[in-house]
This record gives structure tokens, sequence and C-alpha cells, in this order.
């Protein structure tokens, strides 16, 4: 062996076993020449970066529903950082809005208590 | 092939927060700052500003509604108490992002679900395997993908699948922080995000056939 002999081609099972550690760096010249090569191999790796990238297009899904806003105010209140009678008056206040047909959720907070941490 | 940057945060704004926050006439830092001081309308408008944001990535995290609800209320809590050590040496988008992850990882490890190690009990060891394609040829993907049909696909992987795609590839999270939030090796991430993939890949491929048959 002269050591300057031709190098064994990768095959499409040595190409994908390290797919997984090379996706982001591109590899090296045996795995590209590989990718050349190879209609399935650079088809799955097309693949996988479309997905890939179809996924960084994904946008938030929605908001979480209004009750989440008053569980958080209700254990606020529990842990004594809001105060219940403020409380009270923001209900009615809501329940004034939900008869309205304009209620804001938003309008639930005027009940904390600024600086009263534990 | 390049990696994905840590995403800055995109604000998102409901139409009645963002009244909220003209009424309140806070700037996101005027509003940081107001709500370490405990003044509920900073509070609110902060949470106005980041709860879409934050309940997305528990329920795409969770794959599942009341638990996404619950998270987000935990995360929000948390918020609330440890806005004062929040320094603004990272954006606070991305602050608030990396505690609402923990809140979701916490919450996966009190309930003892697979994160990462457990990649070979999740699914059968010849689906997982990198040499499913050898020899197959189907169509490429590339333009086949609508945002329902991978929103759908990414429901339906694994949770230890789930968790690494949603950070890394959603949320743009690197291996290395993904490897030191989980508590596992660069090399795991990155073995896992690939079976998340090839999975989502069979997902898509399917669903693609079916829509072809009713055709």
């Amino acid at each position: 062996m002269s050591g300057t002999g031709e190098r064994k081609k990768m095959t499409c099972a040595e190409f994908q076993e390290v797919l997984p550690y090379i996706f982001e760096s591109g590899g090296h010249s045996s795995e590209m020449e590989h990718l050349k090569t190879c209609q399935i191999c650079s088809d799955l790796v097309k693949d996988l970066q479309y997905i890939a990238d179809q996924a960084k297009l994904l946008l938030p899904l929605r908001d979480p529903s209004p009750k989440v806003w008053d569980n958080i105010q209700d254990s606020l209140e529990r842990e004594g950082l809001i105060r219940p009678q403020a409380k009270a008056q923001s209900a009615g206040k809501k329940k004034v809005a939900e008869m309205q047909g304009t209620r804001d959720r938003g309008q639930g907070t005027a009940n904390f208590q600024p600086g009263k941490r534990n | 092939m390049p990696t994905a940057p840590l995403k800055e945060e995109k604000s998102v704004h409901s139409k009645s927060s963002g009244k909220r926050a003209a009424a309140a006439g806070f700037s996101e830092a005027q509003a940081i700052e107001q709500a370490k001081v405990g003044d509920p309308y900073a509070f609110e408008q902060l949470y106005g500003l980041h709860k879409r944001r934050v309940y997305s990535l528990c329920l795409r995290m969770t794959g599942n509604t009341a638990e996404a609800e619950d998270l987000t209320q935990e995360a929000f809590l948390q918020l609330y108490r440890k806005i004062g050590t929040f320094r603004g040496e990272s954006a606070f988008s991305t602050w608030l992002h990396r505690l609402s992850v923990n809140v979701v990882l916490m919450h996966l490890r009190k309930k003892g679900l697979p994160e990462v190690s457990l990649e070979e009990t999740l699914e059968p060891q010849q689906e997982d395997g990198p040499k499913k394609d050898i020899g197959v040829r189907d169509n490429v993907l590339a333009g086949s993908i609508d945002r329902v049909n991978l929103e759908r696909a990414i429901e339906n992987l694994p949770p230890g699948y789930r968790i690494i795609f949603v950070l890394h590839d959603i949320e743009g999270y690197e291996h290395n922080e993904i490897a030191e939030m989980m508590g596992c090796s660069i090399g795991n991430s990155k073995s896992q995000l690939h079976k998340a993939r090839m999975k989502l890949r069979d997902l898509l491929k399917q669903s693609k056939a079916e829509k072809a048959v009713r055709r």
C-alpha cells in the first residue's frame, strides 16, 4: 500500500450514521463527495433541511385562555401579594364589562400592591 | 447547513394588550423597571407582551393544552417573584424564555417523562436507525409542507424527540445550550434532533401520500 491509492467510497449506511453529527457543520470531503453522487442521501438531507427551515418559520400559536391570568392573580393573592378586597372590586368591574360585552381581562390587574413582596 | 442562531424575541401584542400598553405608556424597558418595584400595570403589560410566546412554547413542548396553561401560569408567577433579579445582561425576552423552558423541563422531570437519554425506549430501534432510507427513493418534501401539517406532525412526535426539536429548530437554542438545560451530552442532543427530524419526515410523507390518495 502506497498510501496514495484511491480511498474507499463512503456507503449510504456510513453517511447516514454520521449525518446527525455533521448536519450543521457540513461534514468532510468524503461526506460531501457521497452527497454529490448519491441521490437517496441527497434527497434525505434536502428533506431534513427543509423540515428545519420550515420549523423556524412557525409562529407562536395563540394566546392562553383568560383564566390563566385569573389564576395568576389568585395565586398572588394567596401569597399575600395582592389585596383580596381589590380583587373583589375587580371582579365586580369584570361582571359589568361582561354584561356590556366589552370584557377586558386586563382591567383585573389593578389589585396588585406595588412593592409588597415576600 | 448553518446552525440557527438564538432567535431574538418577536413581541406579540394582542389588540387588548397593545391598548393597555399604550394606556400605561411604558416602553418594555420601562415596564420591566416598573414591574421590579411592583407596579401592577407594568406586570400586566409584560404578561400581555409575552403570554403568547410563553404559552406557545409550553404547548409545543408538552403537546397538552391544560398542562401548557398551568405551566404558563407558573412561568409568569416565577417572573413576578424573580423579576428583581433581572439585570439586563441578556434581552428580557431571552431571560423570560429561558425561565419558561426551565419551568417546563422541571415539570417534565417531576412527571418522569423520558427527555433525552431514553431514546431507545421511545421508539423501536429499527424505526430510529439511520439506515432506514437506504435503497429507498421517493419524492422530496420540498414545497409540500404547510404549517398545519407540520404542527400536527410535531404534536405526534414522541415527547423526548418533540422537546429537542422544539428547543432547537423552533426556538433556536444551540445544542450546547440544550445539553446544559437537559443534562445530556451535545452528541445526544444532536442524535435526538436527527431522530426527531427523521420521524417528522416519515409523518409528513405519510400525510402527503394520504392526501394524494384522496385526490
